[in-house]
């Protein structure tokens, strides 16, 4: 469903990724793991079209998505929980969730997606009309998440959802993750922490420096010293 | 260097006075008067307004009170004119001073803010003046007040009193922007937090630089009260004068001495030719036009731009520097790992808006050694540098470097005492070469070298760092690999006793990391103590004696690098604990 | 100093109470471009004072002034968007955005003044001549067309960003715009469209302008300084704020003029101004 063809994107002079290939089926799970400064982060935000590519081809069913405006990236069926949460702060959750579905096939579901994220998300039923800078960080990625599920995407992009939350409020967020891909929706994961990412994913990616140093089932990667190499030297 | 240029300003003193000798009509004497005076206001809002980027839009209120205090004194008090000039400049200095004491305080009282703020107090002084016996409301007439004939005829002798003012106001702003203060400010501009962490005194500048600025505002406004002979309070402090020297200085570049000058002369002139042709509104729609059309298109302004030009065009001669002659960074201390504690964190903390970056952090850093700092994003490594070199106040604990404890020293006080750091996003001085970006931190550091001096240890670090034939480039024409090198040069050259280093191997080439490492040990070799945060597990292997591993803000090893990273704890706090 | 009798004070906060909402609908357009946009319009009041011209020249030729705003909105809608346009065009950043709109002022100034002189015009309407009384006070309706059309629109806005779709992702964008865009958010339509509602009202606060005061180009100047503190004191992009902020300092001005002489007034707007930037620095 999702062909990203040996992109290349760069800040400034020197290229973050390089010759990076990456597939991700429809309704898969596949996770992109790595260590940091890797270029993790550069990889999902430009399939979420928040960075553009110098190089290469990004396609989604067979659609060149490279020279399509901003906006338009979400209009297709993707969806991205950002690093860092990235809400609308100073709004309140029901605003963000709404914002979430502001695309047009999304907008007229907007009562029945906002139901089935709270079934997902019970405490966020609780906190509707607070603004979304009051929650933890816990609730934080949930409303982050919920967000993105409105947006009704057949993609779903997650950059590192375990940073700053606690282990047992980490569990909890991959608990969720397996489950929205149950229902149908191809998720491409981002994480620095690859046990648990592995867990769940179906196929995973290894990047490092800006490639791709392996690729394959969670099993093999992890029997393989290439991740620990990557990581741990 | 500057007895040319002294030969040059006194040249152009002697030929200019000798003007109205020859006889011109006072309206020439008096055309050029004006140009001299616009000069002098550009010339002295740009050593504040420029040099350091604190845009005033104030510039007008300063004006003002050297304009009353010579119109005040030489109505009310009789005191001679010319002796009025000197008073009106401490008069105007010191609301400066004032002023700028308290609004500088303030760490995010920046950019537009300053300039409104600085606007109101226009107003303010303003509103004051006119309801106060100071002018009531009528104004004040200096028709009276006897002029000394210093020239042929009065307006000689304006034109010679502003020539005298323009040369002294061009001189001063040469000399401050060749100084220490004026690197300093010019450091300010682009990156004001690293110049205070790099030991410039960023308050103290501002301060000295508003308090020029103002004083030579005050004393073109007293002369300016005896020319127009009637002052009144809607004419001085209208806007006219803040938007004009804005205007004059971006016009003509606000980065340099002379920049304002060009724009003063363009715009006092094309004014005059549109008043002159009875086209005085057409005058003022051009006049916006020129900004709109240069903050667009030529954001240094005309001069600045001519003088970027002609700097591309210079290849200067890099003088033959031998690094051998490099002094040791600090005083060598005996062999790795077995020196006391050069630096000792105790209980250190430090949370962000509920974030807690660093939660009691234990931590020793012995003498000479090579300690690596190590752990998963988001585990307070660079939270911890940040502290230690004063970029961040922490909450609680202690931070002992020689005994000495830093957390009560003001942040440009710590480099004095001998730490230095890079970025892990390097952050040089883009208006500054890479010459000048070095030398600064051996300007400012713990030896306070004079800027020869300063320059030669400058050039002898970029030498090491592989980067000589570049002293004259900006950091922008650097690639990363350069900049990060650059980055370890600046540190390096206020010969510190701790050297920081925030991941300086990410983003490099294999061969790249082999050149850092080399270098690395050899800044060691020297006698340097240096603590490094760093991902690419090579680099901390290959160098350092010892590492620690930080994980969600605790130290939860540390030891021999190849047995610590083996230990279950700090594989799961990397890879993550899997549920079974 | 006497004090001044209940009738007088009465009256001073009636016209601190109209003066402000003055300030409120010349600041609306203001706060709005600033705090969404991170634009800082100067030329907001050179456009005020364009519109107040030719709503005067268009009642001069008959038209009745209220009708005027069915031509003046469209085309300072049309100048909005070009001036955002323009300054998107080129990425220019908040601080320069402050001198380029300065350089606007020079030039709409200098168009103001080439047609119309520097002389002082004052426009004569019907309305000017209506005047109600409200117990011992008089309310001339001029005035309270300011108020109703400062609340109006000021609610108008409000409710926009509170209530629609199109406000709510005004809002977004104003807090993320990058997120707001990946969400399907056309960021730079929405935009256009906001600068050319600031410069529209920037239109209406014009007419309010000539419904009650006697122009000259001088003028633009002498509202600068007490409408940015009214913004600032209001909450950036708070469509209520420059209303209530601007209602403050006008009954402010209005009782230190009664207790005291009229020309201090300026010095509790811009003391005001220097005090929440003291006190309140950064976003505000």
């Amino acid at each position: 469903m999702l062909e990203v063809e040996r992109i290349r994107v760069s800040y400034g002079a020197a290229p973050a990724i390089s010759g990076v290939s990456i597939r991700v089926g429809a309704g898969e799970l596949v996770c992109v793991v790595g260590p940091n400064g890797a270029g993790k982060t550069t990889l999902i935000n430009a399939i979420a079209g928040l960075h553009s590519i110098e190089a290469g081809a990004l396609r989604l069913d067979g659609r060149d998505l490279s020279r399509l405006p901003r906006h338009a990236f979400c209009g297709e069926g993707i969806a991205i929980v950002p690093e860092g949460r990235r809400l609308f702060a100073g709004m309140s959750v029901r605003e963000n969730l709404e914002l979430g579905s502001y695309r047009r096939a999304a907008r007229a579901r907007r009562a029945g997606s906002l139901d089935r994220v709270c079934e997902v998300f019970p405490i966020l039923r609780e906190r509707l009309e607070q603004p979304a800078g009051t929650l933890s960080g816990g609730q934080q990625q949930m409303l982050a998440i919920g967000r993105a599920l409105m947006a009704q995407p057949r993609l779903l992009l997650l950059d590192e959802p375990s940073l700053g939350l606690a282990p047992a409020v980490v569990l909890a967020v991959f608990d969720v993750i397996k489950e929205i891909n149950a229902g149908g929706v191809a998720v491409l994961l981002v994480e620095q922490n690859a046990a648990l990412a592995l867990e769940i994913a179906a196929r995973a990616y290894v990047l490092e420096e800006g490639r791709i140093a392996a690729e394959g089932r969670p099993e093999a990667l992890l029997a393989h010293a290439d991740i620990r190499r990557a990581y741990l030297g | 260097m500057r007895g040319r240029a002294l030969a040059g300003f006194a040249a152009a003193g002697l030929g200019l006075s000798a003007v109205p000798f020859f006889g011109p009509p006072a309206f020439y004497e008096s055309f050029l008067y004006l140009v001299f005076h616009w000069i002098v206001l550009a010339v002295s809002w740009n050593i504040l307004s420029g040099y350091s980027g604190y845009f005033s839009f104030g510039h007008g209120a300063f004006f003002g009170a050297g304009m009353y205090t010579t119109a005040t004194l030489a109505t009310k008090a009789g005191v001679p004119f010319l002796w009025t000039l000197p008073l009106a400049a401490l008069v105007a200095a010191a609301f400066g001073i004032a002023l700028g004491a308290l609004v500088f305080r303030l760490p995010r009282l920046r950019g537009e803010l300053f300039a409104l703020l600085t606007l109101a107090v226009t107003f303010v002084l303003a509103t004051i003046v006119l309801n106060t016996p100071i002018d009531g409301g009528p104004g004040l007439y200096l028709s009276a007040v006897p002029l000394l004939a210093i020239g042929p005829s009065p307006s000689s002798t304006f034109y010679l009193l502003g020539l005298a003012l323009a040369l002294a106001t061009l001189w001063i702003a040469r000399e401050i922007q060749r100084s220490k203060l004026g690197t300093g400010l010019f450091a300010i501009h682009d990156d004001e937090d690293v110049a205070e962490v790099l030991g410039v005194p960023t308050y103290r500048y501002k301060l000295a630089a508003f308090g020029v600025s103002c004083g030579l505002a005050g004393v073109a406004g007293g002369i300016q009260a005896m020319f127009i002979s009637y002052v009144t309070v809607g004419e001085t402090f209208s806007i006219a004068v803040p938007l004009n020297v804005v205007l004059m200085s971006v016009l003509g570049g606000s980065r340099h001495w002379f920049g304002p000058a060009v724009g003063a002369a363009a715009v006092t002139a094309l004014l005059y030719a549109f008043t002159a042709g009875d086209y005085a509104v057409a005058g003022h729609a051009a006049v916006g036009l020129i900004l709109i059309i240069v903050i667009l298109f030529l954001p240094e302004g005309i001069f600045g731009e001519l003088i970027g030009a002609l700097k591309r065009r210079r290849v200067p001669a890099t003088p033959a520097i031998d690094a051998a002659g490099l002094p040791a960074p600090a005083a060598a201390g005996p062999g790795k790992s077995e020196g006391p504690a050069l630096l000792e964190a105790r209980g250190l903390s430090k949370a962000f808006r509920g974030v807690q970056a660093l939660a009691g952090v234990d931590l020793e850093v012995r003498r000479g050694e090579i300690l690596g700092l190590v752990g998963p994003n988001g585990s307070g490594k660079s939270t911890l540098i940040n502290v230690v070199s004063g970029h961040f106040r922490p909450d609680s604990g202690r931070i002992l470097f020689e005994g000495r404890d830093l957390a009560a020293l003001e942040a440009h006080r710590i480099a004095r005492t001998g730490i230095a750091r890079t970025y892990q996003i390097p952050r040089p001085f883009a208006h500054l070469s890479v010459l000048e970006n070095v030398a600064l931190p051996a300007m400012f550091g713990r030896d306070a070298q004079a800027r020869p001096d300063a320059e030669r240890e400058a050039r002898r670090w970029l030498a090491f760092t592989g980067l000589a034939a570049k002293a004259m480039s900006l950091p922008g024409e650097l690639n990363l690999h350069q900049r990060k090198f650059l980055e370890l040069a600046r540190a390096l050259a206020s010969r510190p006793g701790l050297l920081l280093l925030d991941e300086v191997f990410s983003g490099l080439t294999h061969a790249e990391i082999d050149d850092a490492i080399r270098l690395i040990r050899e800044i060691r070799a020297r006698g340097a103590t240096i603590v490094f945060v760093e991902h690419v597990i090579r680099a901390v292997m290959e160098l350092t004696d010892r590492i620690v591993v930080l994980s969600y803000g605790r130290v939860i090893a540390e030891g021999d690098p190849r047995v610590v990273m083996r230990e279950p704890d700090v594989v799961a706090a990397y890879l993550g604990k899997p549920r079974a | 100093m006497a004090l001044p009798s209940l009738t007088l004070l009465g009256q001073s906060l009636l016209s601190g109470l109209f003066i402000g909402a003055l300030y409120g609908l010349l600041g609306l357009g203001l706060s709005l471009s600033w705090g969404m946009l991170r634009q800082i319009n100067l030329a907001h009041f050179a456009l005020a004072f364009l519109g107040a011209y030719l709503t005067y020249q268009l009642a001069g030729a008959g038209m009745d002034p209220l009708a005027t705003l069915a031509v003046v909105m469209p085309c300072f809608f049309a100048l909005g968007v070009l001036m955002h346009w323009l300054l998107a065009r080129f990425s220019v950043s908040a601080f320069n955005s402050l001198l380029v709109s300065f350089g606007f002022t020079a030039i709409i100034e200098a168009l103001i003044q080439w047609i119309w002189t520097a002389d002082f015009r004052r426009m004569e309407s019907a309305y000017g001549e209506v005047k109600f009384r409200v117990g011992a006070l008089y309310v001339a309706l001029p005035e309270l067309l300011t108020l109703a059309m400062a609340v109006a629109l000021s609610l108008l806005v409000w409710a926009w960003l509170r209530h629609t779709y199109t406000g709510k992702a005004m809002r977004a964008i104003a807090e993320d715009a990058p997120m707001a865009a990946a969400f399907g958010v056309d960021v730079r339509g929405l935009s256009l469209l906001l600068s050319g509602l600031s410069a529209a009202f920037a239109g209406v606060a014009g007419l309010c302008l000539a419904l009650s005061y006697t122009l000259a180009p001088g003028q633009i100047y002498a509202w600068l300084g007490v409408v940015f503190a009214a913004v600032m004191l209001g909450g950036l992009g708070n469509p209520l704020g420059p209303l209530v902020a601007g209602i403050v300092i006008g009954v402010s001005e209005a009782l230190t003029m009664a207790f005291t002489a009229p020309a201090w007034a300026p010095l509790v707007s811009f003391s005001l101004l220097i005090v929440v930037l003291l006190a309140r620095p950064g976003r505000i």
